[in-house]
C-alpha cells in the first residue's frame, strides 16, 4: 500500500521529503495507524499538533487507506 | 492642513503629534533617522517613550503618550504586512509596554500618509480621532462613549462609512481597566500591556481612518518578484489548509496532550474535558466563516457565533488558541460555546482575553479557596465553568464595583489586596497575566514568560518544543534559545508586520530581511536585525529598571506555584521546578545576555549596542550592572537547530 506524507516546519526534514519540497512517498506493509507509521520513521508522534486527511482533522490511530496523502502539522504558539 | 512631506522606503512620510489637552495637532516630517536606527514599530516607540515619558508619571495621567506607528513594512506589498503598533508605560506593569493588531487600520494610516501619531495631555471630554487623508481632527465621542467595542464599531462605520478603518475601546478602557485592549475589524485586538486603558486616560474612545494614497518603496520590481515568489511557494506548503480550516484553535488539544495547557488557574495542566473546547469543537459548533487581515492569504481568522441557552446569540472573531485556553480549561469552560461567548464578552467590555481570562480564573481559585465569598460577590458564587458567574464578575471589575476594583488593576494588585497566599497563584509576571501555556514542566517556557520585558507574553518568545526536544526536566541550555527568540520574534513587531507566516508557512528570516531591503533600501542583513531588536530589548529593560528602581532580578520571578506546586495530574503528574532551577535559569539568561547576576546591563553590552546614555542613567540610580568576570558574549543568543526531531 502507498501513502503520501507531507510536513512543513520543523517536521519537514524529519519525514525526509522525496516526491517534492514536502511530500514523501511510503510503502506500507498492511494496515497500520498514523501512529505506528510515524515511530517506523522514527518521528516522535509528540511533535505532531495536527494531522489532516482529506480536509478533516484524524488522531493517530487513523488507519489511512492506498493512495491517501496524510498532512502533519507541527505546533505553533497561539495569535 | 495639507501633507507636505513626501514618503519613500517604504514611509509615507509624515508623523503627526497631538495635544489632547489643548487640541493642538502638529504634522512633521517623519523621522528617517529614527526609523532607520529603531526599526519602526516597536522600536520606534520605545525610543520616544524612553526619551520623552518622566521616570515618575503615571501611566494613566497626562504625561504618558500613547502612540500608534505602522512602521515600514505595513500596508506594503508583503505578506501579511497587516500590523500596527501601540505603545505607551504600560499601567499594568508600570514599564515600556507595546501591542500591537492585525487587520487594516496599519495600512489605513499609511495610505493616508502617516506612520506615526503621538498623543500626549487628556481630552477634556471624550473625543476621537479622525483622519481622512490630509484631514486630521479631534471629534466628538460623547455619542460613542460608554459603548462596547463591537457594538460602536459598526455604529461609527454607518456615520462615518464603510471605507473608513475603526478602533475602539470599551467601558473597560474608558474605566482605567489595567488590562484594557483596543479592538479595531471587529474581533481584531491590540490586547496586551493595558493599552486600551491609556486610550481611555486620555479620554481617546476610537481612531477612524481612511487613507487613499500609495506607499513608495525602494525598488518595486524586485519587491514584486522576491514576494510573489514566496507567495506562489506557500500556495502549495502543506500547513495552508488545515491552517486556513482551523487557525491557531487546533493547538489546544496538543497542548493538552504535552500537559502545558493551563487549567482551572495553571492548577494543573490537563483538562479531562478538552473536546468540548478544542478547534474541532470550534468548527463544528460555531465557525461562519474564514477571515483575513490586509494582505494575507492565510485566512486564520475564525467568524464565529456563539450560541448559549438564556445568552443572547452572538458573532465574534474567534476563540484563538489563547483565548480558547484562558477563557476555556483556564476556567473549567466545558463547551466551546461558553469560550466563544466570554469571548465576545471580553471582546466588547474592551478587555484583553489573555489578562482577562488570568484574572477571571484567580478570582475562582480565590472564592474556591474562600478568600473571596458569595458577600463579596453580590450574592453571586464564582464556580468553575460558570458563565453566569463568569459574566457577574467581570461587570463587577469593568465598573469596579466592591471587590471588581481590587481586580480591576490585574491579578498581581489583586492579590497584594487580598493576601492570605493569594500572591503564590496570582499567575503573572511583572504584573502581566501568563499566556495560555503552564512552564512548570517546559522550563524555557517559564524563562520566556520571567523574563519577558513587558510581563508574561508567549509573543517574545515560545519554546515548548525545544523543551520537548531537550529534555523537560533539565533547565541547561535554554536561556540562549530564549535570547535569539527574543530577537527574531520582536522583530516582526516593529516591521508591523504578521510573525505567523514565519512560524507557519517557513518563510525565513532572510527572506523577510531581503523584502525589508527592497521596501527600504537599507540594505541590512539578518543579523543586524537581530542585533538592532537586541538594542530594543535592552533599552526596554533598563526603562523598566529606571521607573521601578530595584535589581532587574527582583522583576523576574514567576509567582510561588511555579516551583511549590508539582503538577498533580495529567501526562506531568509529579512533574515541576524547584527554586533552585529557576534561580539557576536566571543565571545562564543574565550571563547570555552580558547583564550582571542581578539582572543589570552592564556597561559593556550597552556600549556594544550603542546604548551609553542609558548605561548613564541606569548608573545615576545605581542599578548598572557589574562588569562581567570573563567579558560579555560576543554573540548573545543562538538560533536553535532541532536536534532530536
Amino acid at each position: 500500500m502507498t501513502i503520501f506524507l507531507r510536513a512543513g516546519g520543523q517536521l519537514r526534514e524529519m519525514i525526509k521529503p522525496d516526491v517534492d519540497h514536502y511530500t514523501r512517498k511510503l510503502e506500507i506493509d498492511g494496515e497500520k495507524t498514523i501512529g505506528e507509521i510515524l515511530r517506523d520513521i522514527s518521528l516522535d508522534p509528540a511533535y505532531v499538533a495536527l494531522i489532516y486527511v482529506d480536509g478533516k482533522m484524524k488522531d493517530l490511530s487513523f488507519k489511512p487507506s492506498n493512495g491517501q496523502t496524510i498532512t502533519l502539522q507541527p505546533p505553533v504558539s497561539g495569535g | 492642513m495639507g501633507n507636505d512631506f513626501t514618503g519613500s522606503g517604504g514611509l509615507a512620510g509624515t508623523t503627526v503629534r497631538i495635544n489632547l489637552t489643548t487640541g493642538e495637532i502638529k504634522k512633521y516630517p517623519t523621522d528617517k533617522k529614527l526609523m532607520r536606527e529603531w526599526f519602526g514599530g516597536r522600536g520606534a516607540i520605545a525610543k520616544i517613550l524612553y526619551d520623552e515619558v518622566p521616570r515618575d508619571a503615571d501611566p494613566l495621567g497626562p504625561e504618558n503618550l500613547f502612540i500608534m506607528c505602522a512602521g515600514v513594512m505595513s500596508g506594503c506589498f508583503i505578506p501579511a504586512g497587516a500590523k500596527i503598533g501601540f505603545g505607551s508605560v504600560s499601567p499594568l506593569t508600570n514599564g515600556h509596554g507595546d501591542s500591537n493588531m492585525g487587520g487594516h487600520l496599519g495600512p489605513a494610516l499609511k495610505f493616508a500618509g502617516y506612520d506615526m501619531v503621538i498623543m500626549s495631555g487628556i481630552s477634556p471630554a471624550p473625543i476621537y480621532l479622525f483622519i481622512d487623508d490630509d484631514k486630521v481632527e479631534l471629534r466628538d465621542a460623547s455619542k460613542y462613549w460608554g459603548m462596547g467595542s463591537l457594538e460602536c464599531e459598526p455604529v461609527m462605520k454607518q456615520d462615518l462609512g464603510e471605507d473608513f478603518e475603526i478602533a475602539t475601546i470599551g467601558p473597560a478602557g474608558e474605566n482605567g481597566i489595567r488590562f484594557s485592549c483596543i479592538t479595531h475589524d471587529f474581533g481584531r485586538q491590540a490586547g496586551r500591556t493595558g493599552q486600551g486603558a491609556v486610550m481611555g486616560s486620555k479620554k481617546l474612545k476610537a481612531i477612524a481612518i481612511r487613507g487613499t494614497r500609495g506607499i513608495k518603496v525602494h525598488d518595486l520590481n524586485k519587491l514584486t518578484e522576491h514576494v510573489t515568489a514566496i507567495i506562489k511557494r506557500t500556495q502549495t506548503h502543506p500547513n495552508m489548509d488545515p491552517w486556513q480550516k482551523y487557525g491557531t484553535a487546533f493547538f489546544i488539544d496538543w497542548s493538552n496532550k504535552n500537559a502545558v495547557l493551563p487549567t482551572r488557574n495553571f492548577q494543573t495542566t490537563y483538562f479531562e474535558e478538552v473536546d468540548g473546547i478544542n478547534g474541532e469543537a470550534l468548527v463544528e459548533k460555531c465557525l461562519i466563516t474564514h477571515k483575513a487581515c490586509f494582505g494575507c492569504w492565510m485566512n486564520c481568522g475564525k467568524y464565529t457565533k456563539a450560541v448559549l441557552p438564556g445568552k443572547q446569540t452572538v458573532y465574534l472573531e474567534g476563540p484563538e488558541y489563547e483565548t480558547g485556553a484562558l477563557c476555556g480549561s483556564n476556567l473549567g469552560m466545558t463547551d466551546i460555546n461558553q469560550v466563544a461567548y466570554l469571548n465576545w464578552l471580553m471582546d466588547n467590555v474592551g478587555m484583553d482575553t489573555m489578562s482577562g481570562g488570568g484574572v477571571v480564573a484567580f478570582a475562582m481559585e480565590c472564592f474556591e479557596r474562600g478568600l473571596i465569598t458569595t458577600d463579596d460577590l453580590e450574592g453571586h458564587t464564582l464556580n468553575w465553568g460558570s458563565v453566569d458567574d463568569a459574566e457577574h464578575f467581570i461587570d463587577m471589575v469593568v465598573h469596579r464595583r466592591g471587590i471588581g476594583e481590587y481586580f480591576s488593576g490585574g491579578t498581581k494588585r489583586a492579590a497584594e489586596k487580598i493576601g492570605r497566599g493569594s500572591e503564590k497563584f496570582a499567575m503573572q509576571v511583572k504584573g502581566q497575566e501568563m499566556s495560555g501555556y503552564d512552564g512548570r514542566h517546559a522550563p524555557g517556557m517559564l524563562l520566556s514568560y520571567m523574563t519577558c520585558d513587558i510581563g508574561a507574553h508567549h509573543n517574545r518568545s515560545w519554546t515548548i518544543t525545544v523543551d520537548m526536544a531537550e529534555g523537560r526536566d533539565k533547565i541547561e541550555g535554554r536561556a540562549k534559545v530564549v535570547v535569539y527568540l527574543q530577537h527574531i520574534r520582536p522583530l516582526f513587531d516593529c516591521w508591523c508586520i504578521c510573525r505567523l507566516f514565519w512560524g507557519e508557512l517557513d518563510i525565513e528570516p532572510e527572506e523577510i530581511v531581503e523584502a525589508l531591503n527592497h521596501i527600504t533600501g537599507w540594505n541590512i542583513n539578518a543579523a543586524e536585525s537581530f542585533k538592532t531588536s537586541e538594542k530594543i530589548w535592552n533599552l526596554v529593560r533598563c526603562h523598566y529598571l529606571e521607573r521601578n528602581r530595584a535589581n532587574g532580578r527582583t522583576f523576574d520571578y514567576p509567582p510561588a506555584r511555579s516551583w511549590e506546586d508539582k503538577i498533580p495530574t495529567g501526562p506531568s503528574a509529579g512533574k515541576g521546578l524547584t527554586k533552585e532551577q529557576i534561580e539557576a535559569m536566571l543565571d545562564e539568561y543574565y550571563a547570555c545576555r552580558g547583564w550582571d547576576n542581578n539582572g543589570n546591563p552592564s556597561r559593556e553590552v550597552l556600549h556594544d549596542l550603542k546604548l551609553d546614555f542609558a548605561a548613564d542613567n541606569i548608573e545615576k540610580i545605581g542599578l548598572l550592572g557589574k562588569p562581567l568576570p570573563n567579558g560579555i558574549p560576543t554573540v548573545r543568543g543562538e538560533r536553535y537547530k532541532p536536534k532530536a526531531f
